[in-house]
């Protein structure tokens, strides 16, 4: 469904992304981890269209990606709300362009708002709402329009441990129900095995994709068992390897 | 204990008595505000004026100061009073309103017109800045001159120059202020495919708010201070004609009587803009003034 060929994106002599491919299928849940500065953030800017100062092709269902769509919803690092606008209409701006009568955005809203679990907080603002909330609510914004992909910019990283569990089950919970394409970027590899089917591991200098790891573990996964624990330390391995590569090069330029 | 026994009935101690027949509501209301008012912080408030009014009056009644130089209160009053009667001073006050009025309308609309115009287009900004920022430091007074003799003592030419000294902070904070609007809302704003419209409307014009209404109380308080000014300067009406006059004529009761409604309509412009910036900015949740 949505495919990266050949993608390199310089910042003037800086590589930043450095020939990657990426796949992902419909419905699928495909994370992307890697070290900061490996260019994964870049990736996804890439995808949602932010960004379009690139070589090589990004195509959703078959069409070249230009500029951001309502297809592709994005959740920031931050939940980056209005703070003038209160949360009903931090999720209904989303559909200002939509080709919806009102009835039908206003019901996008709600089910919306229910299905992150804010229903009874419509006209709170922004800085009332807790960190776990606010980044349900950045959820809610970027799912109302019905996208068919949702691109997850380390969305967690700024939350407490258990908040971020609790906030792991709920987008587990919402991917189930919404049948939605999700790419996640993290550095968080207990989260990226929790979470998908498929985990991509980038490094950097030059960015680029160094392996493709299927997580095959049954749902939902118990992050305790035997088999997390082995894919966990195969990951690590992974990223591991990027850095063991790095350094003996190091050494020998002393 | 004893009284209400003698009164035959026994009211249990601890519980309020209840009237059965309640005052109208707005009595009520009105006795809870006072109630409120000395219960409350809002006294505090009230301490200096009273301080002062207190020292003025002593000042008249020990005759510290001649009162050619600093006539008692009620005289002030009485002259306020007079004023009003006998010589139209509604008309004055109104002219001096009418001139603000319409010197804030012109200059904020063309300062928040022309701000968004060179803060949306930086063309448009190098068009505008230059001549601006000249024009910037010309001060308003010294503008009054010319504007008068193109358009004479009526108020009109009061209108141009005070629009002026509103348009020139508004233009330059507005045009800052969209400067710093941040970053990542405009890129929400492409992730969410708002049209130009829809971002200057649901994101740039909430996100300078702040900053205009700010930039809009402190101009009128100067612009308020300025027509006194230019009144003085040129006019046969309005506050600050009447102030001058009295000057002139060592009318010090009535020089009181303008200086003290000056600080009374500046104060109201004052709190009006503060309530409408209140009403608007009711999302901003900055510090409320207790820190413990």
């Amino acid at each position: 469904m949505l495919e990266a060929r050949n993608v390199t994106r310089r910042f003037g002599d800086f590589v930043a992304l450095h020939d990657t491919a990426l796949d992902v299928g419909e419905g699928e849940f495909v994370t992307i981890v890697g070290a900061s500065g490996c260019g994964k953030t870049t990736l996804l800017r890439l995808i949602a269209g932010l960004d379009q100062d690139y070589t090589g092709e990004i195509t959703l269902n078959g069409q070249r990606i230009v500029g951001t769509s309502l297809e592709r919803g994005i959740v920031f690092q931050e939940p980056r709300l209005l703070p003038w606008l209160d949360l009903w209409d931090n999720i209904a701006i989303a559909l200002d362009n939509a080709p919806l009568s009102n009835t039908a955005k206003k019901e996008a809203v709600a089910a919306q708002i229910a299905l992150v679990g804010l229903t009874g907080f419509e006209r709170a603002y922004p800085s009332a709402l807790s960190g776990g909330m606010a980044q349900r609510a950045a959820i809610a914004r970027a799912l109302v329009g019905h996208p068919s992909i949702l691109l997850l910019d380390e969305p967690l990283g700024a939350l407490d441990a258990i908040t971020r569990m609790r906030l792991q089950e709920e987008l587990l919970r919402i991917w189930r129900h919404e049948g939605v394409s999700m790419i996640l970027v993290t550095h968080d590899v207990e989260e990226a095995i929790f979470l998908s089917k498929k985990i991509v591991v980038m490094d950097s200098r030059p960015g680029r994709v160094t392996a493709n790891i299927a997580v095959d573990l049954p749902m939902p996964r118990d992050r305790s068992s035997a088999d997390f624990g082995a894919l966990k330390r195969k990951i690590f391995d992974a990223l591991h390897d990027n850095a063991a590569v790095r350094l003996p090069e190091a050494e020998y330029a002393i | 204990m004893e009284k209400k026994q003698q009164l035959g009935y026994a009211v249990p101690s601890g519980v309020l008595y209840v009237p059965t027949v309640s005052a109208p509501k707005v009595v009520t209301a009105a006795l809870s505000r006072i109630k409120t008012f000395f219960t409350g912080q809002r006294y505090v408030g009230a301490l200096l004026p009273l301080l002062i009014l207190g020292l003025w009056q002593a000042s008249a009644s020990f005759v510290w100061i001649e009162p050619v130089f600093l006539p008692a209160p009620v005289k002030v009053v009485e002259a306020f009073w007079y004023m009003l009667i006998k010589q139209d001073l509604l008309r004055d006050i109104w002219a001096s309103v009418f001139i603000i009025a319409q010197a804030f309308a012109y200059g904020t609309l063309l300062g928040v017109g022309l701000g968004f115009a060179a803060g949306l287009s930086r063309k448009m900004e190098l068009f505008f800045s230059g001549t601006i920022n000249t024009i910037r430091h010309i001060p308003t007074v010294a503008w009054i001159p010319l504007v008068v003799i193109w358009l004479g003592l009526g108020a009109p030419a009061k209108i141009v120059v005070l629009a002026k000294s509103i348009f020139i902070p508004v233009f330059l904070n507005t045009l800052q202020a969209i400067r710093g609007v941040d970053h990542n809302f405009i890129e929400l704003a492409r992730a969410l495919k708002l049209t130009k419209r829809q971002l200057i409307r649901r994101v740039i014009l909430p996100a300078i708010l702040p900053v205009v209404m700010v930039t809009l109380r402190y101009s009128v308080g100067l612009s308020w201070a300025l027509v006194v000014v230019a009144e003085g300067i040129s006019g046969l009406e309005g506050l600050g004609f009447l102030i001058f006059r009295a000057q002139n004529l060592l009318m010090t009761d009535q020089l009181l009587v303008c200086m003290v409604l000056i600080g009374v309509i500046g104060y109201a412009l004052d709190r009006l803009l503060y309530l409408a910036q209140q009403r608007l900015l009711r999302w901003q949740r900055g510090f409320g003034g207790s820190y413990a």
